[in-house]
């Protein structure tokens, strides 16, 4: 048991593609989303609470998960916009921008101890790219952008072997 | 061209008007533990380039964005008891002369001065940030 190390800059990667995880859950010719600044792999029960007359405190029970993926990124103009001579999946092809306003479901892959080794965690899933805000200001020098994947369906934990 | 250089021809620009001043190319190192502005008045003197870079954005890939700043140092030395009658005109040209350096996402000047005996001399301090 340890805490999970984040600095070597090979964990706490984003993959996106067009072709499902394999069964380690990792994406075959993704796209590494480059200069991610943070990541949140939100996954949250729906959950609806009542009241009854013998109780003092509330009860809850749960619906369905919503589950989403948001990132803070600097924009790299190839990943953001494209780039047409790429050979991997549409998702590089087209951009992130393009493929969001496109509302093309991708297939996503969330490195979290990295991958490679046997035992690293992937937690992927498939979902739409939304939240896309590119900013730019004199002040932050370039462009820096919020992400989110609404994931639809659930999210699969999976460990390569 | 490098902003030293850059910034030596835009001083020689501004001052243009000011036939008693004049800019010297030459760094400004010591000629008999007397630096060359102390020794020759009324000569502008810009010290070389000085570099630091810093980490602007960490990256969980390591894909570090990274801000350089550039500064430039130069002195000019008068006489504290004559000076010119339009100092200030030359101060802001030597401060404006900053502006000439493009393509930094910002800069500033500022000066200050000291009076060692009866010479004053005003040492102007420039950055240039780039990313």
């Amino acid at each position: 048991m340890a805490v999970i190390n984040v600095t070597s800059g090979d964990q706490a990667i984003l993959t996106l593609g067009n072709v499902a995880p394999d069964s380690d859950g990792i994406i075959s010719g993704g796209l590494q989303i480059p200069f991610v600044q943070d990541i949140t792999v939100n996954a949250t029960p729906g959950t609806v609470r009542y009241s009854t007359l013998d109780s003092t405190a509330s009860s809850a029970f749960t619906t369905v998960n919503e589950n989403s993926i948001s990132l803070n990124v600097l924009v790299d103009d190839e990943v953001m916009f494209g780039n047409a001579t790429a050979t991997g999946n549409s998702v590089e092809i087209n951009g992130l921008l393009p493929t969001s306003i496109a509302k093309t479901e991708v297939y996503f892959s969330v490195a979290v101890t990295g991958t490679g080794t046997t035992g690293d965690i992937n937690i992927s899933g498939q979902g739409f790219i939304g939240g896309l805000a590119p900013t730019a200001s004199i002040d932050s020098a370039v462009w820096l952008s919020p992400m989110e994947i609404i994931v639809n369906g659930e999210l699969t934990k999976t460990a390569e072997s | 061209m490098s902003k030293r250089s850059d910034l030596i021809t835009q001083i020689t620009t501004n001052l243009s008007g000011h036939s008693n001043i004049s800019i010297s190319e030459e760094l400004p190192f010591d000629s008999g533990g007397i630096p060359l502005y102390d020794k020759n008045l009324n000569v502008v003197y810009v010290d070389e380039e000085e570099i630091v870079v810093e980490q602007l954005y960490r990256t969980l890939d390591q894909g570090n964005v990274n801000q350089t700043t550039t500064t430039l140092t130069a002195y000019l030395s008068t006489d504290a008891k004559n000076q010119f009658n339009d100092i200030n005109t030359v101060v802001a040209n030597l401060l404006i002369a900053r502006n000439v350096v493009t393509n930094v996402t910002d800069s500033n000047s500022d000066y200050e001065t000291e009076i060692t005996d009866d010479v004053i001399t005003y040492t102007f301090e420039y950055n240039f940030i780039t990313v």
